[in-house]
């Protein structure tokens, strides 16, 4: 059986509710504190992100079960401005809101996979993953 | 990996309880110590945190859970401090892979420059170059033809580093496609001139000065595109004398003449061609005096002239507290009999 | 140290006053002022170095720079106020042939 929670991310109290609902999912998965709160942390940068540059977006929350392997996934889409360059951003020391925030490569340090797409003018897609060990 | 998560927890557990009844420096120590192994297993700041809150959960009595309920709260602040601590790794990483390709290049750059010894009867030969960094903007260059006139030139590329040293090897190749000026410093010059105008920066430019020397008639040849005077050393008077020269830097405008000075050498004079690391090296912040430099080659004339690059190298650096701020080049040539 | 630019912009004619040392760190600074008024068309751009005294390679680039400008762009470059070390600087270089260099600021008409 597998849950999943869609999150509509329009203002900073989206943002909390999907650490919210995030954190409850991956305490049910079975993760630790420490585990629980770097998907939490995940989970907020990557709303933090389309609450700043696309206005508004979702984050998809869902349980994974695959051969025997437990995990949690996130998934952000926007349609936002999209990301013009990829490869810079997933660069360390680039960041382009110039805050300390984690950005896309703390994100990905936090999970075990990270998958981006994004167009431009067409918006971005990002899932991340980490498995339960 | 669960072993070795065991193996800490016991350990901190350890030293927490007894920190806990002794208070003792020792202790302390320690744990001062257990955060290298802490940092060599590559435990994360939130993970320290977690194995706090773990063993203290066993040490104290908290009825109301209060004290241990903050300890949720400074992991996820020490997420964010995991993350820095992270990046700045992968970054460390990144600085070393940079300063190995650095070290590649450097080791291209040094086979630009000639490696051959002069071994000529008439002449004695040196010439010492040290970059400030890894790479030069300094370039040096001689020959020597089957009659043993010799061609040597020093030049000077704006800046320092690795742009510098890009532009470097286009004057090498450039001299190289110029066989038949290498004995005519002025001619040379003027061609090279108009290969630099076309292929530099606006803002850019070489400074260079180049010499030959006729091992017949003793007589140094020279011109020099904006470059440090040479200095002339005469043995009868135990004088040194700056060698005037005009002309542009190389690169600003594709047609500019050079003109070309001859100066006599008799046996024990000699030529010094310097870059602007040599004058320019300050001392306490203060610039060197030239005056103070001819008294330090003065010093070391009794020896070969490799000798007395290498010295004056070496007493400069000193001076300098053995931190360069430009590339430095020095090339002796003196006449023996 | 630092470079300080003042810059009085007239029809005809515009100074640029420095105050500090061109070199390595302060040339990026200098070019962003300069190079903008050696574009524009029939200008005399003045820059004055009376406050001066060190310039390194990277900075005399910057002036060879805005020379190529000026002679495109068909206006003239006046470099005035130069001191015996910077000015030792301009000739060993050669560039005391191809710039309008100017070592006393009265004679400057």
């Amino acid at each position: 059986m597998q849950v999943h929670t869609h999150v509509e991310i329009t203002s900073e109290w989206g943002i909390v509710a999907a650490r919210q609902a995030g954190r409850k999912l991956a305490r049910e998965v079975g993760f630790g504190s420490v585990d629980q709160a770097r998907i939490t942390t995940a989970i907020s940068e990557l709303a933090r992100n389309i609450y700043l540059y696309a206005n508004k977006g979702q984050i998809k929350i869902e349980e994974l079960a695959d051969a025997g392997k437990r995990g949690i996934k996130i998934t952000a889409v926007d349609n936002g401005p999209g990301i013009k360059d990829v490869r810079r951003v997933m660069e360390d020391g680039f960041t382009t809101s110039g805050g300390l925030g984690a950005g896309l490569p703390g994100v990905k340090r936090l999970m075990d996979e990270f998958i981006i797409d994004s167009e431009l003018n067409n918006g971005t897609k990002i899932s991340a993953i980490k498995w339960l060990r | 990996m669960e072993d070795k998560k065991l193996t800490m927890y016991h350990l901190y557990k350890e030293m927490l309880n007894n920190y806990m009844q002794s208070k003792s420096e020792h202790t302390l120590y320690s744990a001062q110590q257990f955060s290298k192994e802490m940092l060599e297993k590559d435990m994360s700041p939130e993970e320290v945190v977690s194995l706090h809150k773990s063993v203290i959960t066993e040490l104290v009595n908290d009825p109301s859970g209060e004290l241990l309920d903050s300890f949720d709260l400074l992991l996820e602040v020490m997420i964010g401090y995991g993350l820095a601590h992270r990046e700045h790794l992968s970054l460390r990483d990144r600085q070393r892979q940079l300063d190995s390709e650095l070290n590649v290049a450097a080791r291209m750059q040094q086979s630009l420059l000639p490696n051959n010894k002069i071994e000529v009867e008439a002449v004695d030969f040196g010439v010492k170059s040290v970059p400030a960094g890894k790479m030069s903007g300094d370039y040096y260059h001689y020959f020597v033809d089957e009659h043993g006139n010799i061609g040597a030139a020093v030049a000077d590329v704006i800046g320092k580093g690795v742009p510098a040293a890009m532009c470097m090897s286009m004057i090498k190749y450039a001299m190289d496609s110029l066989p038949e000026q290498r004995l005519q410093p002025a001619a040379l010059l003027e061609n090279l001139n108009r290969v630099v105008a076309r292929n530099i920066d606006d803002d850019m430019f070489i400074t260079m000065v180049y010499g030959s020397y006729d091992s017949k008639k003793h007589q140094f040849h020279f011109a020099s595109a904006g470059h440090e005077p040479c200095l002339y050393y005469s043995a009868d008077t135990d004088d040194f004398h700056e060698l005037k020269t005009k002309g542009l830097v190389l690169g600003v405008s594709s047609k500019v003449r050079y003109e070309e000075y001859v100066r006599d050498l008799n046996p024990g004079d000699f030529i010094v061609l310097l870059s602007d690391g040599v004058t320019e090296c300050r001392i306490n912040g203060e610039f060197i005096e030239m005056k103070h430099i001819k008294q330090i080659i003065r010093k070391y004339k009794h020896l070969s002239a490799q000798q007395m690059v290498d010295q004056v190298y070496s007493e400069l650096e000193k001076i300098q507290e053995f931190q360069l701020r430009d590339d430095f080049t020095l090339l002796i040539l003196r006449r023996n009999v | 140290m630092n470079l300080k630019i003042d810059l009085q912009e007239g029809k005809k004619e515009s100074v640029l006053y420095l105050d500090g040392e061109v070199d390595v760190y302060t040339a990026p600074n200098l070019k962003e002022s300069l190079y903008p008024l050696a574009e524009e068309s029939g200008k005399k751009v003045i820059v004055d170095l009376k406050n001066v005294n060190y310039i390194d390679s990277t900075g005399l680039g910057i002036f060879i720079g805005a020379l190529k400008a000026t002679d495109k762009s068909n206006s003239k470059l006046v470099i005035r106020g130069v001191d015996a070390r910077v000015k030792r600087l301009f000739e060993i270089t050669g560039l005391n042939e191809v710039m309008d260099i100017v070592s006393d600021q009265r004679e400057e008409v």
